[in-house]
């Protein structure tokens, strides 16, 4: 199992310019990530912390303002090491859905509603592959039912279905052409508990039935636990924690993803639980040294004026953090 | 049936008490009016020559039994109704004794021809070029068709018409100045390659004006439209561009637009005034604006019942065929 996709010291920002105000908002900053093939990566953040843009970026889906500044994108897919940045709108349009592919963000309002729900399917599989109307029919039929989605729902128009539904439809949508890496916006946000366990399940099955890579991204850490393999925390448009979902979960370092794991209700424990004190900083001016210093109840001179980098503190474990540094005294800077 | 009783039987309902108030209307304003048209034309007549008192009086009966005015008001409405029901709109005083019916008759078809296709014309290329316009806001050709039409748009419609008439009909004589066809009327092409001839000018002014109008809101739709969920997820998947143009896209920014395609089209029987007294176009316009200028009530009258049940028939129209254009308003 090798690296799918990789990003070196990616840089994206937002960059405005009106009545000659420029306005950078660095929402990606000199984030590196390797992502194996066949794992569920997932991303964590508050809002604001530059998680969609990431993804944005990933999937080469992306128009000024938000522009590339620095680093790179490299796709491992077919055995081919492809550069996001040296690919022709052809080849990015080659690789969509059937290679790569994406569930949006608030799947409420991306099926066309006059648009049957079959034929909103033919449309993205024949834009892929040579099928005629039939085909494509046959191919959506047997492959909802694979997922367990009732057979109806392919005559429907999509404001009959439950917002549940519709989801569910969108990712089977995403999914149809078993593309190899699958990016998730928020794909349980605004579905109720129930709903959101079902959806979870469908995820899985379809990642598990081809081993297909699943960038997963969401705010909601107890999704993250339901299926995440990995975990990467992001703040401020930084990555500041990668580790194996369980490390995450029982023994996070870094203060911020401490604050986020503590701050998770539990059954066992009615306590009140602690918040974050203050809020995200804005990103047109992040603060100097670590982005967390300011809420960071840790936080020494050195965290306000030298940027901590990410470090390996135990085998798989990174974190990026000048308190936990001193404390191991020792570590060493990985990509260094 | 479920469906006829809650969507089909109140929407028939409806449209009928609409056309009833409607007419009702028609029939009460003039009689509200000071002005009694039997001792209007009876001055008419008078007022250069002295004429028999008795013949004064026996014309007198028979104007006010022609124009409906006998007994009181609710004999004359109940009357009314029931002329209308057996087709007789009276007679018209400009060409007494011709049957309002069928000066109106022969001036419909004219103006059905002229401005069914004028509206089909504009609606289907200003919807379309909207739509392409919008989609590729960034392309020059669409940068460059925007500014012309926005340029056209405001250009009142007197002064394009005389533009076309001046230039196409007096100078050039490309196109002739007055009619709508010549020759023996037949389902001949001699003979409908002169309605097709004469009838180019005035649908040519009809159609640049309703065109840019259409245009521009297609176009503003449009920008709201390829920002939606559907467009961009559609757009990332890589559907090709015509699909999404025709089938996310248009077929999104028609809903509003059949709207409006309906009820100019249910405003067809109005005749188009202007154009058809510039272009001297046999059609309902210049009826009416003939019958305007002679104080021809009846007429006048016809024409307005008319455009009442044509508008009311639209929206009948629309409210029953809406469900096939947005599967939303549809009955489960």
């Amino acid at each position: 199992m090798g690296t799918i996709i990789e990003t070196n010291n990616l840089r994206a920002y937002y960059i405005t310019k009106a009545y000659g105000v420029e306005r950078t908002v660095k929402a990606v900053d000199d984030i590196t990530l390797r992502i194996q093939e066949g794992e569920v990566y997932g991303i964590a953040g508050e809002s604001g912390c530059g998680k969609s843009t990431l993804l944005r970026i990933l999937l080469g889906a992306y128009q000024p303002p938000l522009t590339v500044v620095g680093g790179e994108v490299i796709y491992h897919l077919d055995g081919e090491e492809m550069n996001a940045a040296d690919m022709s709108d052809e080849q990015q349009r080659d690789l969509k859905w059937r290679t790569i592919s994406y569930i949006p963000q608030g799947s409420m309002h991306v099926l066309n509603p006059v648009r049957r729900i079959r034929d909103t399917f033919h449309d993205f599989i024949s834009a892929h592959r040579d099928v005629t109307k039939k085909e494509s029919f046959q191919l959506t039929a047997e492959y909802l039912r694979d997922l367990g989605l009732p057979e109806k729902v392919m005559a429907s128009y999509p404001h009959q279905l439950s917002g549940g539904m519709r989801q569910r439809v969108t990712i089977a949508l995403a999914t149809i052409l078993w593309p190899k890496l699958i990016f998730a916006d928020e794909p349980t946000t605004a579905l109720d508990v129930v709903v959101q366990r079902g959806v979870i399940q469908m995820l899985k099955d379809v990642q598990q039935k081809e081993g297909s890579t699943l960038v997963l991204i969401t705010h909601d850490i107890g999704v993250h636990a339901n299926l995440a393999d990995r975990i990467g925390i992001l703040y401020a448009g930084k990555l500041v924690e990668e580790s194996d979902t369980k490390t995450i979960l029982e023994s996070p370092r870094h203060p911020y993803t401490r604050y986020l794991i503590e701050s998770l209700p539990s059954l066992d424990s009615r306590e009140e639980r602690l918040a974050i004190p203050g809020r995200p900083p804005a990103l047109d001016r992040p603060p100097s040294g670590c982005r967390f210093h300011e809420r960071c109840p840790l936080a020494k001179d050195v965290c306000k004026t030298i940027e901590p980098e990410l470090i390996e503190i135990e085998p798989k474990h990174f974190t990026a953090c000048h308190v936990v540094e001193e404390e191991l005294n020792g570590g060493h800077s990985v990509y260094a | 049936m479920n469906l006829l009783r809650t969507y089909i039987l109140p929407r028939i309902l409806q449209w009928a008490l609409v056309i009833f108030v409607g007419i009702s209307a028609t029939f009460l304003i003039p009689r509200l009016s000071p002005i009694n048209p039997v001792d209007e034309m009876i001055g008419r007549m008078t007022a250069f020559a002295s004429i028999d008192p008795h013949a004064v009086v026996s014309m007198r009966e028979s104007a006010t039994a022609l124009f409906g005015l006998e007994g009181t008001l609710l004999e004359q409405y109940g009357r009314f109704w029931a002329r209308l029901f057996t087709g007789d709109l009276g007679v018209s005083f400009g060409n007494f004794p011709r049957p309002v019916s069928d000066i109106i008759a022969a001036g419909l078809p004219w103006t059905i021809g002229l401005l069914s296709v004028a509206i089909l014309i504009s609606w289907v290329s200003g919807v379309f070029l909207g739509a392409l316009a919008g989609y590729f806001h960034d392309r020059r050709w669409a940068q460059v068709l925007e500014r012309f039409v926005v340029v056209v748009y405001p250009i009142p419609y007197l002064i394009i018409a005389f533009v076309l008439i001046f230039v196409f009909a007096w100078w050039l004589k490309w196109f002739p100045l007055v009619g709508g066809s010549r020759g023996q009327p037949g389902l001949t092409w001699d003979y409908i390659s002169t309605l097709l001839y004469f009838g180019f000018l005035p649908a040519l002014s009809l159609v640049i004006g309703s065109t840019a109008f259409r245009f521009i809101m297609a176009k503003s739709l449009t920008t709201t439209e390829i920002a939606s969920d559907y467009v961009q997820y559609a757009e990332l998947a890589a559907v090709p561009k015509r699909k999404i143009i025709l089938f996310y896209v248009a077929r999104n920014t028609m809903l509003p637009q059949v709207t409006d395609l309906a009820l100019s089209l249910g405003a067809l029987f109005e005749g188009a005034l202007i154009t058809e007294v510039l272009f001297a176009y046999p059609g309902l316009g210049f009826v009416l604006y003939n019958a305007i200028y002679n104080a021809d009530y009846n007429i006048i009258m016809g024409i307005t019942l008319l455009s009442i049940a044509g508008i009311a028939t639209a929206s009948l129209l629309i409210d029953l065929l809406y469900p096939i254009f947005d599967p939303r308003v549809r009955l489960r």
